[in-house]
């Protein structure tokens, strides 16, 4: 499968996605103060910011410029 | 500081909520180079800020003694005995009272955070997942180096003639500082019920 056949919109959308849950995550773990704080910050909030940064970097070496007049 | 990096955090939600419903706006330029900000190089800010804020949180004494297991060796923090160690850095504040725990069980080595923070998460995996030990011990045992990197050098240990006589053996470790006779009363949880507690003023 070509990645720039999905297209830079679902990409940035993804990668916009997984980044606001895993700050959010983050958000949370800083309030919580508890052991398992680090756990879910480490864990699961790193691991989501990470796949939105990557998701955003594959969008930008795969596909070159979004596909004009489709935006809303 | 956290609310630095609270905000922080914050303006990149809102830069990425930007790009999640209008992504098409990448067409331009100037917003190509803002999504470049709000989805890469502020994030990744975010993890390397929340990481700092997480593994300073994490020498406080007040976070070691949130975990249940750990609040019987808080509590022995406050024993009124002068030869409870522990206690008696504590209340003396021979040892940063913030960040108590953390002063006489941190790995000093050079990838000692990370050992420390490598034990704790199997600490969590004991207490969560599979049997949390009963007494809780110290893989390898208490090491002198926790006690030496404080005391070596210091006058008052060094003239002590006891601690003269047997300097080798407690650098080399073959002498723990906690040999039976010598500073051997740690936290004695086991016994805390029968101890008097020390109730600071304020």
């Amino acid at each position: 499968m070509k990645l720039s056949a999905i297209g830079i919109r679902r990409l940035l959308q993804a990668s916009s996605a997984l980044v606001i849950v895993g700050l959010l995550l983050e958000i949370v773990s800083l309030l919580w103060f508890h052991p398992l704080s680090f756990v879910l910050f480490a864990f699961v909030a790193v691991t989501l910011i990470g796949l939105g940064i990557l998701v955003y970097l594959l969008s930008l070496v795969f596909v070159a410029t979004p596909p004009a007049g489709n935006g809303n | 500081m956290i609310g630095i990096l609270i905000c922080q955090i914050v303006l990149s939600v809102v830069l990425a909520s930007i790009f999640l419903f209008r992504p098409s706006l990448t067409t331009g330029a100037a917003w190509k180079v803002l999504a470049f900000i709000g989805l890469c190089v502020l994030p990744a800010l975010c993890i390397v800020g929340g990481m700092n804020t997480h593994m300073q949180r994490s020498e406080q004494t007040q976070f070691c003694i949130s975990c249940h297991a750990m609040v019987p060796y808080g509590k022995s923090l406050y024993v009124d005995d002068p030869t409870h160690i522990p206690a008696q850095h504590f209340q003396n504040h021979r040892v940063p009272a913030d960040m108590a725990c953390y002063s006489c069980h941190a790995d000093y080595g050079i990838y000692g955070p990370l050992k420390d923070k490598l034990q704790g998460l199997t600490r969590i995996y004991m207490q969560y997942v599979s049997t949390p030990p009963n007494p809780i011990t110290i893989p390898g045992g208490f090491k002198n180096a926790q006690c030496l990197h404080c005391h070596l050098g210091a006058r008052s240990f060094e003239e002590n003639q006891i601690h003269a006589a047997i300097m080798d053996s407690l650098t080399s470790n073959q002498m723990s500082c906690l040999t039976s006779g010598c500073h051997d009363t740690a936290h004695d949880v086991a016994n805390l019920s029968h101890q008097k507690f020390w109730r600071p003023v304020q």
